[in-house]
């Protein structure tokens, strides 16, 4: 980060009394973005803090009545939400953590000479250029025990990938990574292109072997980048929704996300699904903050 | 790479080729079974084993972009004679055309909702990249009061799940009536991509030396005239890669395309899907759709590809 | 600040809609359905319209996983965009008492439709409150889950013949529940790629359900009584349990995989050779008679849904009654192109095009159920179906039974017994909250 101000400009010089001064150069780039956001993001969700409290209906035009707490009290009273949350951990963990190991690991395999290095890393994008929708319902394809590629390629017969319950959400976070590894892959390859040779040069003189090397250069050097890779996808993996909710139906791969949709827009309980979006907001907020937090360690060590 | 290399240096590195080709194909193939199911017949879309030589077939793009119904009765030969090559490929495929009171062929909402795509996409990547890069400079160069509160307030608006923002941003469109527009969508995508946006600029403009803007000024450039003849030159690998990151996410956006639009202003996301609807699906009008959909935002990432590249690691090879 | 965003937006938005209003000068309606065959086939219909009146007929369509929440968003903002909507019948509920749909009472009552149109079709479709006599929908598009079946793996001499040795009677259409799930069991061999049966499994919105009720209803039991809300002692009694028990014990026997089935993957379960029975709606039959989407259609055959252990016979009700938007700006029109739908000239047009009229005469044709292989089993069905709750809160009511019998059919876990108590707790919460029940 920058840190250091840049020296402002002496307020006599010709090009400060041409131009507009520093201060409405700030203000003119800054606060309409912020105002934007504000109304866009902070108003809406005002809008809401207000209909959480009441049992209003979007699909009816009665009125909205006051209730207080009482959606926040049945939302987490029901055993149901709290299953939401936990299967949303469950996949935010594996899916993001499985594209670290896999982004990661194909940028470290890359990141030395090898042919058509430009285009093989472009065509590994691909899979992230597609849409979740389209991608949830060509590998629903995919995974079909009877009419699906999958187990025939890996001769896994009738292998019921979204059917048993227990897999369900493996699948999902299988699909999941399949498309955003790359993501991952291309910061970390950012990163590693980064890691000046100089100092793997030093610890080869050093004799240090692989996993020092690894562990003591390589990871140190490109943490801060691979933290701003882990922010994006577990802020978009707890967001997740279009893929899952076409992939399966399963109990135990409901997602948060999923769970709001049907409350809000098939049973428009409006004002309970404020409340819930509320719940999920603070959640991703806290989970959010420490990654940040983390973040900034990681970058001023 | 040091000048002198150990036979098992050079083994290592031939296994990580032969490892980043598997791989590779690995991630290429479901796109390869997409990409050659938008050619194939009909019947032979879900074989099993897969039927990897066929002879390709364009009548899944006719079918794609064109409204159709279940033949009821076959063609009379004349009928068949008579029409397009366009109109038989649907009726060998077992469908007609749907023509609507004047015998005009009805499209399908395809055409319609790619073009959707490309106003809305375009649009809002535009305005999410111009008004980040300008944020991203304001908050690189100059002293502003609570800058890690409102870096990750703006950071914060991208990590709502979007059914969360999606009731009151429904609720508020209706009252002012931005629901099923362009201008509604694009503002949606714009504030979604926005927080990327200056996250990703501000790491590239950070990076860029201050002395460059210094010596235009002392040179007798306004701070404007800095900014946009020294800074955004140097940014330009920045802006590239983030105009490529929005562009996607804009582009395929799902969930507020089908709750926010109806007709006027409906994406392609939720169209292609559909073709799902009559009974059974017809995996090469889908997989035809996807193709196509693919193709914009493939050719504008392989455009860029060397800024993307580079424009990655901008920020750290200046370290 | 809110005041001035609020009219910021409005002047926004109001410029858009001028923008957008300019060419909808001539005389046209639009018409919004699910994507799928007899919305094509209306479109069809419509131009016939067209041809006599001059105004055009457009009929707008969406994937039927999001029909549902693009038609209510779109009666949610009070938009015109529709001027009428071919609505479900569970609809009926929000649509009436939220006010978005115009109230055809008088309408049907000046055209007599109750006698006009088959009575179930009457009822589901049309009438809310039920018994009110308030009607809110015509109805147009008749349908309800029968079955398809392999008529050469039926009729093998091989198979008839190990099949008595086995059940000790004829291989045959299934005559009840019990033959349907014996034939299930019979033709249920993994190590030939052959299944049983394929039913609905899918609970993102109402597709089990609808395969549940068919199991249900022919059990002779009921979700729950429609006019007091009662639901304790009905959804669980003990011909529930056995129908719910009935239902799990076919996912038995269904190809691997088919824990999110509906009308698409049942229809595969035919064309690609899997199974020899399979549920689906009457209305997604014709993809199943047509040789170039289905490889086995000279030897596709179809039935409707078979009596339960007491002879009851009933079905679940599909199908859609088309209703006036409350919000249009041509109403008067609307009402015009629908006087001109039920004229019985037009019910005949929109039965040959392929449409599952609800006209009672022309189902009762000989015309008619002769023209397609499966119109026959329909016409029985139409007369004996049963519906889902149709009051404004269903959606609730749906997940509600979505999550206690998924995990059940699906999962394995705790009885039917138990599941249905459940459930009845739940729906009995549900009504109590909304005032239905004290």
């Amino acid at each position: 980060m920058a840190t250091t101000m840049i020296t402002t400009l002496d307020r006599s010089s010709r090009a400060a009394a041409r131009g507009l001064s520093d201060i409405s150069i700030r203000n003119l780039f800054i606060i309409p973005t912020i105002l934007f956001l504000i109304v866009f993001n902070i108003f809406p969700l005002i809008y809401s803090l207000g209909y959480s409290f009441t049992d209003f209906r979007a699909s009816t035009n009665a009125p909205a009545n006051f209730v207080g707490l009482q959606n926040y009290r049945d939302l987490l009273n029901d055993p149901y939400v709290w299953s939401n949350f936990a299967i949303t951990a469950k996949y935010v963990i594996v899916s993001v953590v499985g594209q670290l190991f896999v982004g990661f690991g194909v940028a470290m395999l890359l990141n030395r000479d090898i042919p058509f290095k430009g285009l093989i890393t472009t065509l590994l994008l691909l899979p992230m250029m597609l849409s979740m929708a389209v991608v949830g319902l060509f590998w629903k394809l995919l995974y079909d025990p009877s009419w699906g590629v999958i187990n025939y390629a890996l001769g896994l017969g009738n292998f019921e990938w979204l059917a048993d319950p227990k897999m369900a959400l493996y699948a999902v976070a299988l699909t999941d990574i399949w498309m955003w590894s790359p993501f991952v892959m291309l910061l970390s390859l950012a990163g590693l292109s980064a890691v000046p040779k100089h100092l793997y040069e030093a610890a080869a003189i050093d004799r240090a072997g692989p996993f020092y090397t690894f562990f003591r250069i390589t990871l140190p050097l490109v943490a801060p980048i691979l933290m701003i890779a882990v922010i994006f996808r577990t802020m978009e993996a707890f967001k997740t929704f279009d893929l899952a909710y076409i992939l399966t139906s399963q109990p135990t791969a409901e997602l948060i996300s999923i769970r709001l949709y049907k409350m809000a827009f098939q049973e428009w309980q409006t004002g309970r699904s404020c409340a819930m979006a509320y719940i999920v907001l603070i959640m991703v907020l806290a989970i959010t903050n420490i990654y940040v937090k983390y973040l900034n360690k990681v970058k001023e060590r | 790479m040091a000048a002198v290399r150990t036979s098992s240096e050079i083994t290592f590195n031939r296994i990580a080729i032969v490892i980043v080709l598997l791989v590779t194909i690995i991630f290429l193939a479901p796109i390869y079974w997409i990409a050659s199911t938008a050619f194939k017949p009909r019947n032979l879309a879900t074989t099993i084993p897969p039927t990897v030589v066929f002879q390709p077939e364009i009548s899944p793009f006719v079918k794609l972009f064109t409204k159709r119904s279940q033949l009821r009765n076959p063609p009379t030969p004349e009928e068949y004679a008579a029409a397009p090559w366009w109109e038989r490929v649907v009726f060998d495929g077992g469908e007609k055309i749907v023509r609507d009171g004047k015998g005009e062929v009805q499209w399908s909402g395809y055409p319609s909702r790619f073009l959707n795509s490309l106003i809305v996409a375009i649009t809002s990547t535009v305005l999410a990249v111009g008004m980040g890069t300008f944020t991203a400079y304001g908050f690189s160069r100059f002293k502003v009061k609570g800058e890690a509160d409102l870096l990750f307030f703006i950071l914060s608006t991208r990590m709502l799940p979007p059914v969360v923002v999606a009731i009151p941003m429904f609720l508020m469109y209706r009252a002012a009536g931005l629901n099923d527009s362009h201008l509604g969508l694009i503002i949606l995508y714009t504030a979604f991509n926005l927080s990327f946006s200056v996250w990703l600029m501000k790491g590239f403009i950070d990076e860029i030396p201050k002395e460059y803007e210094e010596a235009a000024l002392v040179d007798g450039y306004t701070r404007m005239e800095a900014f946009f003849k020294i800074v955004l030159p140097e940014a330009a690998t920045g802006i590239a890669a983030t105009a490529v990151f929005c562009f996607i996410t804009a582009w395929n956006e799902y969930a507020f395309a089908l709750i926010m639009t109806n007709r006027r202003a409906q994406t392609a996301p939720p169209f292609i899907p559909s073709q799902v609807g009559s009974g059974l699906p017809d995996w090469t009008v889908i997989a035809a759709g996807t193709f196509l959909f693919l193709l914009p935002v493939a050719i504008f990432t392989f455009l860029l590809r060397n800024h993307l590249l580079r424009g990655m690691s901008f920020g750290a090879i200046r370290k | 600040m809110r005041k001035l965003v609020t009219s910021v937006l409005a002047g926004v938005g109001l410029a858009l809609a001028c923008g957008t209003s300019v060419h909808a000068q001539e005389k046209s309606l639009t018409i919004f359905w699910a994507e799928w065959d007899p919305a094509n086939y209306l479109q069809e219909l419509g131009n016939e319209y067209e041809k006599e009146t001059g105004v055009k007929i457009t009929v707008e369509t969406t994937p039927w996983s999001d029909f549902q929440t693009k038609a209510f968003t779109e009666f949610n903002a009070h938009g015109d965009a529709y001027d009428l909507v071919v609505g479900d019948s569970q609809w009926l509920g929000a649509g009436s008492t939220g006010g978005h749909y115009v109230d055809l009472t008088d309408f049907f009552n000046k055209h007599n439709l109750k006698e006009v149109m088959a009575p179930a079709t009457v009822k589901y479709y049309a009438e809310y409150p039920g018994n009110s006599g308030k009607y809110w929908a015509i109805p147009l598009e008749g349908d309800a889950v029968g079955w398809s079946y392999r008529k050469d793996w039926f009729e093998d001499p091989k198979e008839k013949e190990a099949f008595k040795a086995k059940y000790g009677y004829d291989l045959d259409v299934p005559k009840d529940f019990k033959a349907l799930r014996d034939i299930a069991e019979f033709f249920y061999r993994p190590d030939q790629k052959k299944y049983g049966i394929a039913i609905y499994t899918d609970n993102s919105y109402d597709a089990m359900a609808m395969g549940f009720e068919n199991a249900l209803f022919s059990y002779g039991g009921e979700l729950g009584d429609y006019s007091t809300y009662k639901v304790d002692g009905i959804v669980n009694s003990d011909k529930a349990v056995a129908a719910l028990d009935a239902y799990k014990e076919l996912y038995k026997f269904t190809p691997p995989g088919w824990a999110k089935s509906f009308f698409v993957e049942d229809n595969q379960a035919i064309t690609e050779n899997l199974a020899a029975m399979s549920m689906n709606y009457f209305a997604f039959f014709p993809s199943l008679i047509n040789e170039s989407s289905n490889p086995n259609a000279k030897n596709t055959g179809f039935f409707a849904n078979p009596p339960g252990p007491n002879g009851d016979q009933f079905a679940a009700l599909g199908g859609q009654g088309i209703s006036i938007v409350s919000y249009s700006q041509k109403q008067d029109e609307a009402m015009k192109f629908l006087e001109w739908f039920i004229k019985d000239d037009t019910q005949k047009k929109w039965a040959a095009l392929g449409g599952y009229t609800c006209s009672a005469a022309v189902l009762k044709s000989p015309e008619f159920q002769s023209a397609t292989p499966y119109n026959k089993a329909f016409y029985e069905t139409m007369f004996k179906v049963k519906d889902f709750w149709a009051v404004p809160e269903y959606a609730e009511l749906l997940q509600q039974l979505n999550q206690r019998i998924y995990p059940y059919m699906i999962g394995g876990s705790g009885t039917a017994k138990e599941t249905l108590d459940a459930l009845a707790a739940d729906w009995n919460a549900t009504f109590k909250k909304y005032g239905r029940v004290k």
